[in-house]
């Protein structure tokens, strides 16, 4: 479960976000949304150890009720997707999906460690496309295989920045649908920031609005 | 209150601010010290040589040479109409050619040029323009009736006039290559087309329109091209006049005069060559302004056509005549290096050889592997300074603002006076003549060019690639070298390919540091330039050329075949490993 403890957000000593607590459980969806500014992606970077330093965070958050804000991006374990898919465009869809394969932490050898990979491709019926780049596909499955590189990397709890903003409107319910599949296998708390109501309805998780506080003062 | 920085993924914050700091440092040292070794010998004041007490006897020396306003005069004539002609040519053949087939041409020809250093183009230009050079031999006898070659002065012209010429041959590409960089920025294919969708012919918006949103993005680089061609030394001395010499290199003779004294008066002269730096930099910023003042008028005066139309197709032929010229330098190197027998007014050499290339070989591997080593070290050093002073910039903890004013300082200032007052601080360091001590000295130069050229780049990578493969794999470091500078594979190749061909191209440092203990193939082809010797002069000046222009080539072709190479061969490994 994951739990964000007052939490107070300012940029530059302007407030963006005060006094905010909530809470995920495992394999459910909590939704942002809000107007622009209001601190939404902010929320995620503080979540994810990415802030800007011209930033000031204060509050907790624990993951399984150990704290976890103290600690740098590279050990919170998090998973994030951002609007585009962000697959590395010099590596294979294959390489992709092993650049995320913790072979060591998972106890496996060479070979499983490829198969793991390629079993995932075979799920989206992509295991062609494996020595191709990223190039070479399309923006749906482009997201589904980033989706995929980011859960094959374990991670303990995952957020999502309007991550199907960029698809179709007609794909976009099928990626959103996939989404959810994988998140609820895994397993993990999940926090999805986004402008579309759909995404609301297709993700079925609870809602916490955001108020722009400069707007409102 | 809990602050949190992307920097935090490789380093504390504090020892990356720290580095830059230490960094910063370490620039501004050299730079102090060139100033201060430069200023304090102007008002006569050298414990080194004894010289105690401030006096302004350099100062009276100086200007009691007979030599001083004929040869200032003719460095400010060159230097403003060098780098005037190259501001006109350059934006008339953007202007012409924008859009069309041509620039792509102009485009590709433009990484070899600005690789070659300017003493093998200089060279190649003497080879071309001499009463007993190409054109002459293209036109005789038929024409000229020349039978031997004329006595007339083409080259060392007491005008500076090929001086002249071999700055716009080189400066324009570089001009070229900034202002194609910087109409990136400007949208400029949308204001062409809301322009000429008004009626304006396309030389009347790139008039009206673009050249006054243009020339505060180039100011800085047309500076440099100033303080360039008033101080240039080595280029000047292959081809530039004698009697008298431009400044810059009067002041070279003076400071590596046996009469040490003349070193008081040099140092004068290094301080009155930088205030004419600055008045030549003011009055070509007034001239601008005076044109923008007048030309503001015209902006809206409605007049959809221009009468300056042959004016800018004639600029821009005048481009391609540069580059042609440029091209047969180049040309003109390997064939006097193979020649064996070469009489006026043979088109070709009657009979070519191997013999002085076999004879000059352990010299030019030598030479090679010297200015190898520097370029390289010097290069892969500013390469890693860069990217820390970038990666500190772009995680806005706070911002070096000293390192990007000092930054250029040593391209602005005249390398004549400046490196003298660094020589003095490198003999009592003890340091002199050392390959550390050129390297030093080379890196100063190379790392303005390198952090110029990845910063942009560097700067617009989407951080997101990073920060979503440090979450996947845990390693910051593992994600940095893997993702973000595999991913910056081509800006880097690039910065890098230019560091070696600024390396390359650097005479006055080396002489200055290396003491002629350190030779490389720009010193040996500048100091043989004079002697006659072309089969000689010509190897040096092919292969001075040569290393720079491949390393160029690779680094364009490396980055686009890279991917795919490496994915053949892990495929053939596969398939080898089925097998």
């Amino acid at each position: 479960m994951l739990k964000v403890k007052n939490c107070h957000l300012k940029i530059s000593e302007v407030p963006l976000i005060t006094d905010l607590s909530l809470s995920v459980n495992n394999g459910k969806v909590l939704i942002l949304m809000g107007p622009s500014g209001c601190g939404k992606s902010s929320l995620l970077n503080y979540l994810s150890g990415t802030l800007d330093s011209n930033f000031q965070a204060q509050g907790s958050i624990e993951l399984n009720n150990i704290r976890i804000d103290a600690l740098c991006t590279q050990d919170r374990n998090v998973g994030i997707l951002y609007q585009t898919p962000l697959l590395f465009p010099h590596m294979t869809n294959l390489e992709n999906l092993l650049f995320a394969i913790n072979a060591k932490q998972q106890g496996l050898n060479r070979l499983e460690r490829h198969n793991l990979a390629m079993s995932k491709l075979a799920e989206l019926g992509l295991e062609s496309k494996a020595n191709d780049l990223p190039a070479a596909l399309s923006g749906g499955q482009q997201a589904r295989i980033a989706l995929l590189r980011t859960l094959l990397s374990s991670p303990d709890y995952l957020l999502l920045d309007e991550p199907f903003s960029k698809l179709d409107p007609e794909l976009r319910q099928s990626v959103r649908r996939f989404t959810l599949e994988q998140i609820q296998k895994a397993n993990i708390p999940t926090l999805l920031v986004t402008h579309d109501e759909e995404d609301i309805l297709a993700m079925g998780g609870d809602l916490i609005q955001l108020t722009n506080l400069n707007h409102n003062n | 209150m809990l602050k949190v920085s992307i920097s935090n993924f490789f380093v504390k914050l504090d020892t990356l601010k720290l580095t830059s700091r230490l960094i910063t440092l370490l620039l501004i040292l050299p730079i102090l010290l060139g100033l201060t070794g430069t200023l304090l010998p102007a008002f006569d004041f050298l414990p080194a040589l004894s010289h105690y007490q401030f006096s302004l006897t350099p100062w009276h020396n100086l200007f009691d040479s007979p030599e001083l306003w004929g040869s200032i005069k003719l460095t400010l004539l060159s230097g403003l109409l060098a780098t005037f002609l190259s501001f006109i040519i350059a934006f008339s053949t953007i202007s012409v050619f924008y859009e069309s087939r041509w620039l792509i041409s102009i485009r590709h020809f433009l990484a070899p040029i600005l690789a070659i250093p300017h003493a093998a183009i200089a060279i190649g230009l003497v080879f071309i323009l001499s009463p007993s050079g190409w054109i002459v031999r293209l036109l005789s006898p038929w024409l000229t009736q020349y039978e031997r070659p004329p006595i007339w002065i083409s080259v060392q012209d007491p005008y500076a006039l090929s001086l002249v010429l071999a700055l716009v041959v080189k400066e324009t590409p570089y001009l070229l290559f900034v202002i194609l960089a910087s109409l990136d920025q400007i949208k400029t294919c949308e204001l062409i087309k809301v322009g000429t969708s008004m009626g304006y012919t396309r030389l009347t918006v790139w008039r009206k329109i673009i050249l006054p949103i243009l020339y505060p993005l180039i100011r800085l680089p047309l500076l440099v091209i100033l303080a360039f061609s008033l101080t240039v030394v080595d280029l000047a001395l292959v081809i530039g006049p004698n009697t008298p010499s431009t400044f810059a290199v009067t002041l070279f003779h003076w400071f590596n005069d046996t009469d040490l004294n003349q070193r008081f008066s040099a140092s004068a002269g290094a301080v009155l060559l930088m205030l004419f730096i600055l008045f030549s930099a003011l009055c070509w910023e007034m001239f601008y302004q005076a044109f923008i003042f007048f030309d503001r008028k015209r902006w809206s005066n409605g007049k959809r056509k221009t009468l300056l139309s042959p004016f800018f197709h004639g600029a821009a032929i005048s481009y391609l005549m540069c580059m042609l010229l440029a091209l047969l330098s180049l040309i003109v190197l390997p064939i006097w290096a193979f020649t064996h027998r070469w009489r006026f007014p043979e088109i070709l050499p009657s009979s070519w050889s191997f013999k002085k290339l076999e004879q000059l070989s352990p010299l030019l591997l030598d030479l090679a592997c010297v200015s190898l080593v520097i370029a390289f070290v010097s290069t892969i050093l500013a390469l890693i300074i860069s990217i820390i002073m970038l990666e500190q910039k772009r995680s806005k903890a706070s911002v070096n603002k000293w390192f990007d004013r000092f930054i250029y300082l040593p391209i602005i200032l005249p390398q004549v006076g400046f490196l003298f007052g660094i020589q003095v601080f490198l003999i009592w360091s003890n340091n002199s003549g050392s390959l550390i001590a050129v390297i030093s000295l080379h890196l100063l130069y190379v790392l303005p060019y390198v952090y110029l050229t990845l910063s942009g780049p560097y700067l617009a990578f989407n951080q997101e690639y990073f920060i979503q493969a440090v979450c996947l794999t845990k390693k910051p470091f593992h994600s940095f070298f893997h993702i973000k500078l595999a991913m910056l594979k081509p800006a880097l190749f690039s910065a890098f390919a230019l560091g070696i061909a600024v390396s390359f191209a650097q005479y006055l440092p080396t002489l200055t540091a290396g003491e002629g203990r350190i030779n490389t193939l720009t010193t040996e082809a500048v100091a043989l330039a004079a002697s006659g010797e072309r089969k000689k002069v010509g190897n040096m000046a092919m292969l001075q050329a040569l290393f720079p222009l491949i390393i160029f080539m690779l680094a364009q072709w490396l980055p686009r075949v890279w991917t795919h190479y490496r994915l053949r061969l892990s495929r053939l490994l596969q398939s080898h490993l089925k097998v």
